[in-house]
């Protein structure tokens, strides 16, 4: 290399230099650094061979175990993608899309299972959650938490740090804290009944590291009568799961089996619903239900008797008798009218019987029950008992004994998992604060976080890594699709973990270990699959052996009342939509409406008009809206405060309410007030503190004498509004019913009656239907946009979208209101807005009640009709709008334009069905930042001003298409899955292609039980219903 | 010249054009003259002061409530799911209604040479173009995102994108639009004249400069009059069907859509006859006061008075016979929804507004059979008030109760409007009032030059045996002249 001395940059002599040319200050000054860096030829560093152990590098271990742990990182692909990335990729892994979600198996552990799932992922979003249909336990729907849990995982009220003693503290003092525990401390944990196999493992090693552990099993929300029930009746523990799909008849006691608070009713529905098909050879499945309230099962029910929630011991008794696995007396049921009908009928179903308990019921009904089902030769079929490695302990007894133990000062740590004791168990606080060091996992700062020494948050399932067995057995995975939000957050099995060993337990590394014991040899194989189906194949529980004692049977009957007593009863159940109280903070399940009683943001006191006739209370409706009495309720010493709530149907003298509401959670965030004149502040739903706050009262003051309970009722007050999303509910449900029957809205028959005319829906067409549509040609018939030349040259027209809802299966759970609000982005407009008529479902659940035709008033029936957008081709709307701004789509949808709306509403006048749902302000302007995460980015947040409405989940279509089209070929049946549709547990709803006579939609259409609703309007929907049919016994009239 | 003669010419005339004089007291044509132009001349009344700063008052009021409702937006209203309509469309069809009267007096009641129609026209046109300003207000300020309000004109843009010509809110944009244009011409086209006889008499500089400017240089030559008298023939051919078309264009929003209760053929013509029933009432409201104060009883006379509650009866009943037809025909037509409509119009929850309007709008005009009470001046006030409340009801109950339970029974529910939906109202009865109390301030609340037109004087042969008319003895002493 030949150096030219061009410049010559050596120090000179002198202060001023002539010529002197320098580069920088440091230069001229001729500074140490630079003299330095200027010595070599290239940058420090750059020139430099490749670290080693000599000069300070890694060694080659530790490059090893480096290049292990990215390879182990680059696997966890789920997680959120690094914050630091700011330029795009240079070159894209191959799996990434921009924009283009990633489906990631996952499962919900909820009621001690887990429930298998798919979750959709924007970018490291977890925005939707779907069933995991590869799973066996899961047909692909779910319900309605699993639904609403994406919206807790983004909930602003989560608690972001770890709290000692009120104030801010950090996960490494808490850790202190904890490894610091002597290991002489008496420690008592209280969680929520998981089937976690690491739990299992770390829960081992925590009983080992302390002198006592006293692990409590506690779920509040749905009491553990049936286990007692099913200990008393066998003598040992498993678990219960019924197969609908293979039961002819049913019988349910008390049991409300599709809705969401049971323990699997995504699958309750789907068997239940598979019998129900009256053209099937078969023949359909019959449901008889006693209940005291007025449960969707009800409403499915061929057969429904209203009774005493108290009684029903009594007509279980009087059934167990009639079919010899009883011998006392049946008491006050004990000629009930129905007992030998239905015994026949179970009898005549031998191993295709089931009854079923609910869970309010007392253990012994649970055990008569088992009696009953093992007599009929169920058991193996209709019912099956799984062998789960239960412990036999009765939790009640745990946990009273726990509670005593606190409160007598012998208990030095105090764990509380997943549960919060203090707002459920009466009178828990007292002996709490006797504990020294009460620790806390929770999401919110709430009523136990808020008595705790140390409050710790928790993970989201969402957001770490756990594992559980689904409701057969099989173990599965729970795979975060995020890294925690609050960097304090932490699993349940991690905090256990902490307390077993005193350091930090990675989430990650414990389920592995766990994992790794049971998959064996080529671990990593199997792992990868197992983490990529959710799930560990061709595995599951044994059944269990179970041999019936019939005077352990008859020892859980005893103290049972048959005899009836006068009086009025309390019955005390989880609630349908916030459960025990843990979704209480979800707005979506806040404002969801109750699948009955259609009340949102509340809880009530449900009585049936008699009742509140007796009882001298009631609600006014006052320009439709219910102003309703409250009453006080007493059970032993303890009252609670709740409006009343008229519902026909249900038994005389039985008063329901539900636990989770009246919530006390600490927010952090800032109350909105505004200037008096912006409404920013009314309009915020999340402006008032938690969700949670001011909504309902907890009434599990009333628990103490279990889930029935006589009560003594007061009125205390009256007018306090209660919002419904229905207006006429029971004060003229008669007078609306028959509108209902004269308009064809809801059209129902006997199986007999379909045989002999099949053609009964038809029947139903209001009056003037008496000529064909095509007599009446539409005004614009002759340049109907649909035979224009830029409608049928489009692709799209090749297929025209249609839906058919099938009413005989139909539950009215709600799933897929919350669904569809988790995939259109549906704003939630609070209880005052909603009192005005303001909600914004696009996917509503009509209910009516029914009276005549052998139901009288007292005893309606109940029929519910999901009301989505019916996509008329001759759509009413789209010929008023002042602006085209809802027009038909060459597919045969009809479609909002949102950015062309201005607002008008004529198109909502215009409506006969009244879908459209109108944006009177602005819902997204307020909304905390957290929440814009849980917004499926494929569908636009709608401003204020404009109206909106079902658009058949219009970006899934389109989203199929652009596959289609990339790989130039037509969409196939069954492509296109309407959010609805797929969450339906029962199998509803089926969507798809009309124009395709071989596609399922097109065959279900030509069901003889299919009815356009309002079809003499000759606004020829899309939607389609199929009639109801019932399968009465024939011999019960 | 004898009495005796000029009383057998008088009564000859008198004939000729009417049993009773169109004008009375005795008046001459200067009298007139003096009597209209003097009310804009004079020093400003207190009382003017006073009304018009509870008129502005209301008109801030009205400002208020609509940067209210931009600022928050539509949910300031009581309007809910089912009903997407309330107050703002009840209150346009209202303000729309109230506007047929001027043009119905001006242009029909000309083409049928009603001459009794020269005293009240320019007042009641006057009125008509306030109150389809007022009407304008609403239709503007209901939409969701009003800054896209234009969206609902033809205007062309780079993505062709044109409204959408079957929706009825356009035909409404178009026919109310062209309602108003044509009104407000024909309404100046006939103050011309009258601006320039108010030019004459001006004497401030500015004044006779505005009015010079206002009145066209306006000589009152035979050609003008000629240009003139076709001009308004013309206009009022023009005006004619527009009465007709406005209201059953309106009547279209509704009449168009499958809303039970809405949809009926019988809507255009019931319309426009509660148009002009509430118009017409508007007018007596606001003349009966008008002639008292500005002391005009002799141009506006109890027999022009009774000819209005004249038409206000037979308008009224024919409203009253349209709601019977209505029920008749939702008996008759066997479909259940109208029926159901109509039956819970009278016994639902809103029966309170249908027998409001009911009493008000068949009931009480009934009175007017009675000629003592048709031309007793308060109990006509009384009775106005009742048909305008009543005709605000009709509109109430057309909306809001057809809405409010339509077809699918899961959906009823229950509308009711907040404080601003009351105050917007209360507020457009002050941009109202603002409007026409500057027009009684500055403009001739009577058409100077019509009214001469019908007197007996304008008779070419009147002054055959007497002077130029100018000379004669005066009834009122000229005000200009102190």
């Amino acid at each position: 290399m030949i150096e030219l001395p061009v410049l010559d940059d050596s120090p000179e002599q002198g202060e001023h230099p002539r010529n002197r040319f320098w580069r920088s200050i440091s230069h001229l000054e001729g500074s140490q650094e630079f003299s330095e860096m200027n010595a070599g030829e290239f940058l420090p560093g750059a020139s430099n061979g490749p670290a080693t152990e000599g000069n300070g590098g890694a060694t080659r271990r530790q490059f090893i175990q480096l290049m292990g742990a990215s390879m182990a990182m680059a696997g966890l692909t789920a997680c959120r993608k690094p914050i630091e990335t700011i330029v795009p990729y240079v070159r894209q892994p191959e799996d990434r899309v921009e924009g283009v979600p990633v489906q990631y198996a996952t499962s919900m552990p909820f009621r001690g299972t887990l429930r298998p799932l798919l979750v959709e992922s924007f970018d490291g979003r977890p925005t939707k959650v779907e069933g995991n249909s590869d799973h066996p336990d899961s047909s692909g729907a779910t319900h309605l938490f699993e639904q609403a849990s994406i919206l807790s995982l983004y909930d602003p009220d989560r608690l972001g740090t770890v709290r000692h003693d009120g104030a801010v503290s950090d996960w490494n003092a808490f850790r202190a804290a904890v490894s610091e525990l002597p290991t002489s401390s008496r420690v008592v944990v209280i969680a929520e009944p998981t089937s976690s196999m690491t739990m299992a493992v770390v829960r081992r090693q925590m009983e080992q590291r302390f002198a006592s552990v006293r692990w409590v099993d506690y779920h509040g929300a749905v009491g553990n009568s049936a286990a007692q029930g099913i200990r008393a009746a066998f003598g040992r523990s498993a678990r219960v799961n019924h197969d609908l799909g293979a039961a002819r008849v049913i019988v349910s006691l008390d049991a409300d089996l599709f809705a969401s608070t049971g323990p699997d009713p995504v699958a309750a529905s789907a068997g239940f619903s598979a019998g129900r098909d009256p053209e099937s050879m078969h023949g359909m499945n019959r449901l008889y239900v006693v209940e005291s309230g007025y449960s969707i099962t009800g409403g499915m029910a061929d057969h429904r008797q209203r009774m005493k929630s108290s009684e029903i011991a009594s007509f279980a008794a009087a059934l167990a008798s009639e079919l010899g696995v009883w011998d006392g007396n049946a008491g006050v049921h004990g000629s009930h009218a129905w007992i030998s009908e239905v015994a026949a009928d179970l009898r005549n179903a031998g191993s295709s019987a089931l009854v079923v308990a609910g869970d309010n019921q007392p253990a012994g009904v649970h055990a008569l029950v088992a009696a009953i089902n093992d007599r009929l030769g169920a058991v193996g079929t209709t019912v099956t008992y799984l062998d789960n490695n239960e412990s036999a302990a009765d939790a009640s007894a745990e946990l009273e004994a726990a509670i005593a133990d606190m409160a007598a000062g012998n208990v030095d740590v105090v764990l509380t998992l997943n549960s919060n004791p203090v707002y459920e168990i009466p009178g828990f606080g007292d002996a709490f604060a006797k504990v020294e060091h009460r620790v806390h996992l929770g999401m919110y700062l709430d009523e136990t976080a808020t008595k705790a020494t140390w409050v710790v948050p928790q993970t989201h399932y969402l957001e770490a890594w756990g594992d559980g067995t689904s409701r057969s057995g099989v173990p599965g995975v729970v795979q975060p699709l995020i890294a925690p939000l609050y960097a304090d957050a932490h699993s349940e099995i991690e905090m256990v973990g902490l307390f077993a060993t005193g350091t930090d337990m990675p989430g990650y590394e414990m389920v592995r270990a766990t994992w790794r014991a049971q998959l064996g040899n080529s671990f990593e194989t199997a792992w990868q699959k197992v983490v990529h189906d959710g799930f560990a194949e061709g595995s599951g529980f044994g059944s269990a052996r179970m041999s019936l004692s019939t005077s352990g049977v008859r020892s859980a009957m005893e103290g049972i009342d048959l005899a009836g007593a006068d009086g009025v009863e309390v019955v005390i159940s989880a609630d349908q939509k916030v459960y025990d109280g843990r979704f209480a903070n979800n707005a979506w399940l806040q404002e969801l409406p109750d699948p009955t009683t259609k009340v949102v943001w509340d809880n009530v006191a449900q009585m049936n008009p008699a009742t509140a006739e007796k009882l001298g209370v009631g609600a006014k409706l006052d320009a439709g809206n219910y102003f309703a009495d409250v009453v006080s309720l007493e059970v032993s010493g303890n009252s609670v405060s709740l409006p009343v709530w008229i519902q026909p149907g249900m038994a005389d003298d039985s008063v329901h309410v539900t636990l989770g509401y009246g919530r006390n959670i600490v927010s952090e965030r800032e109350e909105r007030s505004t200037n008096f004149f912006d409404l920013d502040d009314y309009t915020d739903v999340y402006g008032k503190g938690a969700i949670s706050g001011g909504v309902g009262v907890n009434v599990a003051p009333l628990t103490t004498s279990g889930r029935i309970a006589p009560v003594s009722v007061s009125k205390v007050d009256e007018g306090y509004l209660v919002a419904s999303t229905q207006d006429h509910g029971a004060i003229d449900a008669l007078h609306v019913g028959e509108e209902v029957k004269s308009r064809g809205l809801f059209r129902t028959a006997t199986i007999e009656e379909y045989r002999a005319n099949p053609d009964f829906v038809k029947g139903g067409e209001p009056a003037p239907l008496k000529e064909d549509w095509e007599d009446y040609p539409p005004l614009w018939e002759a340049n109907h946009p649909k035979n224009s030349e830029e409608m049928v040259s489009s692709n799209y027209h090749d297929n025209q979208w249609g839906m058919v809802i099938d009413l005989n299966t139909c539950t009215g759970c709600n799933a897929c209101v919350v669904a569809c609000q988790a995939e259109n982005n549906i704003q939630v407009v609070g209880k005052e807005e909603v009192s005005r008529g303001r909600e914004m479902h696009w996917l509503r659940l009509d209910r009516y009640f029914v009276s005549g035709d052998g139901a009288s008033y007292e005893d309606p029936q109940m029929v519910i009709q999901p009301m989505p957008c019916q996509h008329c081709e001759n759509a009413p709307c789209e010929q008023v709008c002042p602006v085209a701004a809802t027009v038909h789509s060459p597919d045969g949808t009809n479609q909002m334009i949102y950015n062309r709306c201005i607002g008008t509403r004529y198109c909502a006048n215009n409506c006969p069905f009244k879908v459209r749902r109108f944006n009177f302000f602005n819902w997204t302007k307020t909304l905390p930042e957290s929440l814009h995460m849980a917004s499926n980015p494929n569908v636009t947040v709608r401003s204020r001003g404009v109206m909106e409405k079902c658009s058949f989940c219009i970006q899934r279509i389109r989203g199929a298409n652009k596959v289609a089209n990339v790989e130039n070929r037509a969409l196939e049946d069954g492509e296109v899955v309407t959010a609805c549709q797929q969450v339906c547990p029962a199998n509803a709803i089926t969507f798809g292609d009309l124009s395709n006579p071989d596609s399922a939609v097109s065959r279900r259409r030509e069901s003889d039980r299919r009815y356009e609703l309002l079809a003499e309007l000759n606004v020829k929907p899309r939607v389609s219903y199929l009639g109801r049919v019932r399968n009465p016994n024939p011999n019960l009239a | 010249m004898s009495t005796a003669s000029t009383d057998k010419n008088l009564a000859h005339l008198a004939d000729f054009h009417d049993e009773v004089p169109l004008v009375k007291g005795n008046l001459k044509f200067h009298d007139i003259t003096e009597i209209v132009s003097s009310h804009t001349e004079k020093k400003t009344p207190f009382a003017w002061y006073g009304a018009f700063s509870l008129a502005l008052a209301g008109l801030m009021l009205l400002l208020g409530m609509i940067a209210y409702l931009f600022w928050n937006g539509t949910g300031v209203w009581g309007l809910n799911n089912p009903v997407g309509w309330g107050y703002a469309i009840v209150n346009f069809v209202f303000w729309v209604g109230i506007g047929h009267a001027g043009t119905l007096i001006s242009a029909i009641l000309f083409l049928f040479r009603q001459q009794w129609r020269t005293a009240i026209n320019r007042s009641a046109e006057a009125m008509t173009i306030f109150a389809v300003i007022c009407a304008l207000v609403f239709p503007t300020i209901h939409v969701g995102r009003v800054w896209a309000i234009y969206w609902t004109l033809p205007l062309p843009n780079q993505m062709g994108m044109w409204p959408q010509f079957k929706s009825p809110l356009l035909w409404d944009v178009f026919a109310v639009s062209t309602y108003f244009t044509v009104s407000l011409v024909f309404w100046y086209i006939g103050l011309v004249p009258d601006l320039a006889t108010m030019r004459d008499r001006a004497k401030g500089k500015i004044r006779r400069l505005v009015l010079g400017v206002a009145s066209m240089g306006w000589t009152g030559a035979n050609r003008h009059w000629r240009n003139y008298e076709k001009a308004y023939l013309l206009l009022a051919a023009l005006a004619t069907p527009l009465v007709l078309s406005v209201h059953s264009v309106v009547s279209f929003d509704f009449a168009v859509s499958i809303v039970p209760g809405w949809h009926t053929t019988i809507f255009p013509p019931y319309f426009v006859a509660g148009a002009i029933f509430s118009g017409f009432a508007m007018v007596v409201t606001l003349l009966v006061i008008a002639r008292k104060i500005y002391g005009i009883e002799n141009i506006i006379t109890v027999e022009h008075l009774e000819k209005m509650n004249i038409i206000i009866l037979l308008t009224g009943t024919m409203v009253g016979f349209a709601y019977i037809t209505e029920f008749f025909i939702a008996w008759y037509s066997g479909v259940q929804y109208e029926q159901y409509a109509f039956v819970n119009r009278m016994f639902g929850p809103y029966a309170w507004a249908y027998w409001t309007m009911m009493s008000c709008n068949l009931f009480f005009p009934q009175f007017f059979w009675f000629k003592k009470l048709r031309r007793n001046v308060t109990f006509m006030f009384i009775i106005s008030i009742f048909v305008n409340i009543g005709m605000w009801f009709e509109r109430f109950v057309i909306t809001v109760t057809s809405l409010h339970r339509d077809y699918l029974p899961s959906s009823w529910d229950y509308y009711t409007p907040t404080a601003v939906d009351a105050l917007t109202f209360v507020g457009t009865f002050g941009l109202f009032f603002t409007l026409f109390l500057l027009f009684l301030r500055f403009m001739p609340m009577v058409a100077i030059a019509e009214v001469k037109g019908v007197m007996p004087e304008a008779d070419p042969h009147f002054y055959d045996h007497e002077g130029d008319g100018h000379h004669a003895e005066h009834a009122v002493e000229p005000s200009t002249q102190q």
